[in-house]
């Protein structure tokens, strides 16, 4: 029963028209954009210098791409609308911008990134606060 | 490093010897790889197609935005454009990489590239910069098991998808959770730290101006040209490039300040502080 209601849910979220094909090249393309970025350049560099502009630059694309990635996945919702939540804490009706609970789970995430440097451990407390401000305070 | 007196000997056994180094990776890969196999599956992929994915694209960030841009039914092209976006960093991972390659045939290339990945990479560049028997055929030995751990993950997870229920907006903040590591893996100077501001201002008023997952690309390509803009500058102007306040190094807590990654700017997972503290006792 309980796994028959999951399913529901679940085949609400997959879009119809996705079918086999639709995925298969779905996935064509995801490898394509996994390997043209990890080959040529390694292929090309291997018998010639890397240009210093070329490395100059691509070392601030990481962070500019992950900060956008987490503003998208914080403050902005799948119809790319400003994410506002109400938290009703200790009788008090709060308006935040972005969804509460990922704020918060951030704000740890980060703060264990750097004291400990270690991906899990970050990961693993990011979910956890994540799960106890649901079950909790239900934000 | 004293080894006991095992039947093996793992100095004589490189495949069991990268497979300890290649451990605490793999072991992490897991748990995570389990996440993102549940997410795929919850996008309509089934265990075989996850299972595809794990190996072909072989990147946690890359498969997590996969999972919800399926869900978001994003067309193809900006799927594929997000992708590349995503993945165009390993380009200078992958130029860093090259200068150990070059007595390397170009089937050799293609297969390690294909497999390259952020954390092996880590370990990769550690053990090249550090280790002078380091051979590339070990450093592909590596990549393959993080992919064979990578990819179990991802299948596990498919396959206990279907079979329980599990509250997605959770597993969903994995990915936030992962970018948050990584950027803060990535701010080792104060300029850092400024495009990364930047880039939450550029990116808020470009994915609300765009309403598309291409506000993200703009966003990118604008505040890495900023941050190359500024550096550029400060190298020309300034005598001392190094010692001014806009490229210097954030201060970060003592026991992360260990020998070689400091070097790389790169992700310096918990791995390689072991290997060091390793390499370290082994002194003693």
């Amino acid at each position: 029963m309980v796994n028959l209601s999951n399913n529901l849910v679940l085949a609400s979220m997959v879009p119809s028209h996705h079918n086999l094909t639709y995925h298969l090249i779905v996935i064509l393309l995801s490898a394509l954009a996994a390997f043209i970025p990890r080959y040529f350049p390694m292929r090309f560099f291997t018998n010639r210098p890397i240009p210093e502009w070329f490395n100059e630059w691509m070392k601030y694309v990481p962070v500019s791409l992950f900060t956008a990635l987490v503003v998208k996945g914080i403050f902005v919702d799948g119809k790319y609308h400003l994410v506002i939540d109400h938290i009703h804490l200790f009788g008090n009706n709060l308006t935040v911008y972005g969804l509460a609970s990922y704020l918060i789970a951030a704000v740890c995430v980060a703060l264990v990134a750097y004291f400990t440097r270690s991906m899990l451990s970050s990961v693993i407390v990011g979910l956890g606060v994540v799960w106890l401000l649901s079950v909790t305070i239900g934000v | 490093m004293q080894h006991k007196a095992h039947q093996i000997d793992p100095e004589k056994q490189p495949w069991l010897e990268n497979l300890g180094i290649a451990m605490p990776l793999c072991l992490s890969y897991l748990p995570i790889g389990i996440a993102c196999g549940i997410l795929l599956h919850a996008a309509g992929m089934n265990f075989l197609l996850t299972l595809l994915v794990s190996i072909v694209v072989f990147s946690g960030g890359a498969q997590f935005i996969l999972a919800s841009l399926l869900v978001l039914d994003a067309p193809v092209s900006s799927i594929f454009m997000t992708l590349f976006f995503l993945e165009l960093r390993y380009a200078l991972l992958g130029s860093s990489l090259s200068k150990y390659f070059k007595h390397s045939s170009q089937r050799f290339v293609l297969l390690f590239s294909a497999s390259m990945n952020d954390e092996n990479y880590a370990i990769n560049y550690l053990k090249f910069a550090t280790d002078k028997n380091w051979t590339t055929r070990d450093a592909l030995m590596i990549e393959h098991y993080s992919l064979i751990s990578w990819a179990s993950g991802n299948l596990i997870g498919s396959l206990i998808g279907s079979a329980v229920s599990i509250d997605l907006t959770i597993v969903d903040f994995a990915l936030t959770a992962l970018f948050i590591y990584m950027i803060v893996m990535q701010i080792q100077n104060n300029i850092t730290f400024i495009i990364c501001l930047l880039s939450i201002i550029s990116s808020f008023f470009f994915l609300l101006l765009t309403k598309n997952t291409i506000g993200i690309i703009l966003s990118t390509l604008l505040t890495s040209l900023i941050g190359f803009a500024i550096e550029n500058r400060v190298r020309k102007y300034s005598k001392s490039p190094n010692k001014t306040w806009i490229l210097g190094k954030i201060h970060r807590p003592r026991m992360t300040k260990t020998t070689v990654e400091e070097m790389e700017g790169e992700n310096a997972p918990e791995e390689e502080q072991q290997l060091n503290s390793e390499i370290h006792d082994g002194d003693k």
